[in-house]
């Protein structure tokens, strides 16, 4: 297992050093040549190279999501208790602050703390959080709750909104890696975020699941055992 | 006065055009120094092996250092760098594709300046080159040198 481990990571380091950098000539000689020669190269020629470079930052971005994903699954736990009403407060103040003029209403329940890592946790709030913003983002004003609910004892968390929702019968599909449910072109984004979100629930031994329909909101729940 | 030398410590061809590139937008006057392993950087430094004979009063003023290097990596260098009198104050930038937790703290442990992530984007490369010559070669005083 140790020694897996350690292949896996020597692998995900040659990964994200090695894949990166022909991608920065890829992407550096495009924008050089775009910079020194384009009065001689064609408006249609112009857009080509700069599809090449938009090509290339994508590819580097699904790169750091694999490798992230990865490093979700390696991390070492370490359980305490964590404070998650402060932790979704301070994702939304930034959330805020990236795209000021949106109107969302953030609704965080009070004194939500649960036993957990605190760092996984917080690459799961971000995320689920982030998706809320995400996914509202077509609509003037929008709500994005975290708050928690308790059925048969076992406490479920959950992130709703009120945005693009989804449909149903695609519910199976939200959590596998790079699988994608909207366009790129609608909503930007390298489908891992939720994959990764349920390798850190399922780490804490809880599930995940959600529940959605389209232009009406989804809702994410979560446990940690 | 001497035009400042920035030394660049890259292995791939295609990183060193591009550093280079950067490195010369906006400003012409430095002299940029390229070796391309970890040996060839250091007998540049203490002035032995082909750059025997160097004037080792002339150091650079900031040494850009790649991690992945053939012969002696990159860490190494900078560790030999640190141990030596004549070079333990020269501003070291460490500028690599890696983003590794160890190698951030080993980096930085081991005495670097400073420690960026080539990013792909050609752009914000270029914008990250100029920063960080305008602070190390400008803003930055540097520590004055033995026997001054």
């Amino acid at each position: 297992m140790e020694a897996t481990n350690k292949e896996l990571e020597a692998f995900s380091y040659s990964v994200s050093h090695d894949l990166r950098s022909p991608l920065r000539s890829i992407d550096g000689f495009s924008q050089a040549l775009l910079e020194d020669e384009g009065d001689k190269v064609s408006e249609q020629g112009r857009d080509y190279l700069k599809r090449v470079r938009a090509a290339a930052q994508r590819m580097a971005e699904l790169i750091d999501d694999l490798i992230n994903l990865s490093r979700v699954t390696r991390a070492e736990m370490r359980l305490e208790r964590v404070n998650l009403t402060e932790m979704a407060l301070s994702i939304a103040r930034e959330l805020k602050e990236t795209q000021p003029d949106r109107k969302v209403e953030f609704r965080i329940a009070d004194g939500i703390a649960a036993s957990c890592d605190a760092r996984l946790l917080k690459v799961a709030l971000d995320n689920l959080l982030g998706n809320a913003w995400k996914y509202t983002g077509k609509h003037a004003t929008a709500r994005i709750e975290f708050g928690v609910t308790g059925d048969n004892g076992l406490l479920a968390y959950f992130v709703r909104d009120d945005g693009a929702g989804f449909d149903m019968a695609y519910s199976d599909k939200l959590f596998g890696a790079f699988q994608r449910l909207h366009a790129a072109s609608e909503y930007a984004g390298t489908g891992i975020g939720l994959a990764t979100v349920q390798r850190i629930v399922r780490r804490h031994g809880g599930r995940i699941w959600a529940e959605g329909k389209v232009d009406e909101g989804a809702t994410f729940y979560f446990t940690l055992s | 006065m001497a035009n400042k030398i920035i030394m660049l410590v890259e292995d791939n061809a295609d990183d060193e055009a591009l550093t280079v590139r950067a490195l010369k937008k906006n400003n012409v006057d430095n002299v940029i120094v390229v070796v391309r392993d970890g040996a060839q950087a250091l007998e540049y430094l203490f002035a032995t092996g082909m750059y025997a004979g160097r004037d080792v009063t002339e150091m650079p003023q900031l040494i850009l250092l790649d991690l992945k290097l053939p012969k002696v990596d990159g860490l190494e260098v900078l560790r030999r760098l640190r141990a030596d009198e004549r070079t333990r104050l020269l501003p070291v930038v460490i500028l690599t594709s890696s983003k590794e937790e160890r190698d951030l703290i080993e980096g930085y442990r081991l005495g670097a300046n400073s420690y960026i992530r080539k990013p792909v984007d050609f752009i914000q490369f270029t914008e990250a080159v100029n920063q960080l010559k305008l602070y190390w070669l400008v803003l930055n005083q540097p520590a004055p040198r033995n026997g001054e």
